[in-house]
């Protein structure tokens, strides 16, 4: 039988992996787990009942009015996805650009950039708050100031705008991510090979779209990726801006917000129900696991070995 | 048809001056070569000419048309880079495609311009690979094929062989002068290696410190070095340069005896400039030349070079034959050939004739 030997060496490595793999297990193992069991039985308030199979999975996605609730949520969890692409990406791919071009000012826009990164959720979101507001806010104030008073409008107030005002407060929180990760890609592309591109084509079209966009793939690959856990996870910017109903009338609902209803209760309903929460809980987890999968695979095919 | 005058060029990184005042004509279908030291200014030069660097000062002209403020792609040059700056995404025959679409060429003048290109540098099997798939001298190929098939009015060459092994090394260098043979553009080539300036150029520009030393054809150049500096650079080994002292029609060492070299210049003071087989040998100390003593000596097979310190300190080359080799530390005398010696002024190093 192979023997265990305690060196200094192995003791010193075992103290080092056994505390975080031990809050791993903890935190992240055994609550995941655990809601793929919740989910599985029947629940009043923190007791759990009868073993019950899929008819949680069932309730969530075919029982009104969950089915309704469930369908609402997802569908703005795509508009959030596709809106921060353009709006996060995009512009962060823009920004990396004109950074990575050295324009005038690119040290000190490098910095401002990723600055609103660094802060807490909890302040863009009252900060963008008081921006919004009907009255006192500084867009309506800005547009009245401006001539343009007519497109002064009550932001968040109405479900016409809300999910997109939210949505606006995300891109400029964290735009600076993939600004930052974009400039890293561009960065490592070799400066002979934007010569040789020079010697060829004077277009910047050209050289964004052909050289500079393909070369930055593994950039892509990470931006597209988080984005995607990120917009299908989001819950902190509605909850503070919108409110756990996601008011107003559910427009900025989302499947996070509704996760944490079904599960814990809210203040004017007070009914919570685990089992239905983890079920919600689960397939959440599922369907990003899934995409987030093959989005990984098909852009990894995708990227180039400079 | 292409010739190029530069007038004056000047560069300057913001307060560092990096060309002085280039005045140069290149002829077409020469074939130049900028050679000299790292940090010379060669490659910066090669820059201005292709419009990858904005000209500080002076003028550019390519057929008498002012070139200074045309952008690179529209000056009818095409650049090989010296790591070929290949784009990796895009396989063979993309890369060579890419330029020539972007000129506005039919697809079918693409097509067989490609297929030329392919065939005069062998990359028919290579088309559809990606750079990554291939070796360095096959990259090597490519990255001419790329400016081969935008059929341009000149060729930059920037240090073309430093990524190289050796071996393939002449390979490629021999290629690119039937190339040169074959297309009849103008080139110009950038190196930091003498021998390859030697064995390409039609007209060497040796550059030091941000100015031109010497233009001139290799003969030229090797024969009638302009001064030291070019002296020195051009021809391996390297010539030996001896400060004398005029004794009559000797030229005198100090404390190290006096030698004859055949007709002299006028000065007092020179510089005696010695190639490896201007200078002969002889075993022993003897009145009738320079005192020397062996340091080491390298054996090549068909030929051998021995180092020897001379009284003043200064380290002498001599070719040798292989059978007449000498020991390290033995006492020698030198002598040398009437009539092959180089004289340069002691105060600026520039060529004295006698």
């Amino acid at each position: 039988m192979p023997q265990l030997r305690m060196t200094g060496r192995g003791l010193w490595i075992t103290a080092l992996i056994v505390p975080p793999l031990a809050f791993v297990a903890l935190f992240i193992v055994y609550p995941i787990v655990s809601a793929f069991a919740y989910a599985f039985f029947d629940w009043q308030g923190l007791k759990r009942l009868d073993f019950v199979g899929l008819e949680n999975f069932h309730t969530v996605l075919f029982v009104e009015p969950y089915r309704s609730w469930t369908i609402n949520a997802f569908k703005n969890n795509v508009i959030v996805f596709f809106a921060l692409m353009v709006l996060q990406n995009g512009l962060g791919f823009i920004l990396a650009y004109a950074l990575w071009r050295e324009l005038p000012g690119a040290r000190f826009h490098r910095i401002a950039v990723f600055l609103p990164v660094v802060l807490s959720t909890i302040i863009v979101a009252y900060l963008f708050k008081l921006f919004y507001h009907p009255l006192f806010g500084v867009v309506n104030i800005t547009l009245k100031g401006i001539g343009l008073g007519w497109l002064a409008q009550p932001w968040l107030g109405q479900s016409g705008t809300a999910l997109g005002s939210i949505i606006v407060a995300q891109a400029w929180h964290m735009v600076g991510f993939p600004t930052l990760v974009f400039l890293a890609g561009m960065q490592r592309i070799p400066s002979e090979i934007l010569d040789a591109v020079r010697m060829e084509t004077e277009s910047e079209w050209v050289k964004i779209t052909k050289i500079v966009w393909p070369l930055v793939a593994p950039s892509a690959t990470i931006v597209f990726t988080l984005l995607f856990v990120g917009a299908f996870n989001w819950f902190e910017l509605p909850y503070i801006m919108g409110g756990l109903d996601g008011s107003p009338f559910g427009s900025t609902d989302v499947l996070g917000l509704y996760f944490y209803r079904t599960a814990f209760g809210n203040v004017s309903a007070g009914q919570q129900d685990f089992g239905l929460g983890s079920a919600l809980a689960v397939l959440i987890f599922i369907f990003i696991a899934i995409v987030a999968g093959v989005i990984t695979t098909r852009l990894r095919a995708r990227e180039i070995q400079l | 048809m292409a010739r190029l005058s530069l007038r004056g060029i000047k560069k300057r990184f913001k307060t560092t001056d990096v060309l002085h005042g280039i005045d140069l004509e290149i002829g077409d279908r020469e074939f130049v070569v900028f050679v000299g030291p790292s940090g010379c200014g060669k490659s910066t030069l090669l820059r201005l000419i292709a419009g990858l660097d904005p000209i500080s000062d002076g003028d550019f002209f390519l057929n008498d048309q002012r070139m200074n403020d045309v952008p690179p792609s529209r000056r009818g040059i095409a650049m090989v880079f010296q790591s070929y700056a290949l784009y990796p995404h895009m396989d063979v025959y993309e890369n060579m495609a890419f330029g020539a679409r972007l000129m506005g060429l039919t697809k079918d003048e693409v097509e067989k311009r490609i297929a030329d290109a392919a065939r005069m540098l062998r990359l028919d099997a290579l088309l559809k690979r990606k750079p990554r798939e291939l070796s360095g001298g096959q990259r090597q190929r490519v990255a001419i094929g790329r400016a081969l098939v935008r059929k341009p009015d000149v060729f930059l060459l920037d240090e073309p062989l430093s990524n190289l092994d050796a071996a393939l090394r002449s390979d490629v260098r021999l290629e690119i002068a039937k190339l040169h043979r074959d297309i009849g553009g103008t080139m110009i080539y950038v190196t930091h290696d003498q021998v390859e300036a030697m064995t390409l150029a039609d007209k060497i520009v040796v550059m030091n410190a941000g100015r031109i030393e010497q233009v001139g054809s290799p003969r030229e150049l090797y024969e009638t070095p302009a001064n030291t500096f070019v002296a020195t650079f051009i021809g391996s080994p390297r010539m030996t340069l001896v400060d004398v002292a005029r004794d009559g029609d000797r030229l005198g060492v100090a404390n190290g005896g006096s030698v004859a070299t055949g007709a002299l210049p006028e000065a007092k003071n020179l510089k005696l400039g010695l190639r490896p087989d201007a200078v002969k040998l002889h075993r022993g100390q003897s009145g009738e030349g320079l005192s020397a003593t062996v340091v080491y000596t390298e054996y090549l097979g068909d030929n051998a070079y021995v180092y020897a310190r001379l009284a003043d300190g200064t380290l002498l080359s001599a070719r040798t034959t292989p059978n007449d080799l000498f020991a390290p530390d033995e006492a020698v005398t030198v002598t040398v050939e009437p009539g092959s010696a180089h004289y340069f002024s002691a105060e600026d190093g520039r060529r004295l004739t006698p």
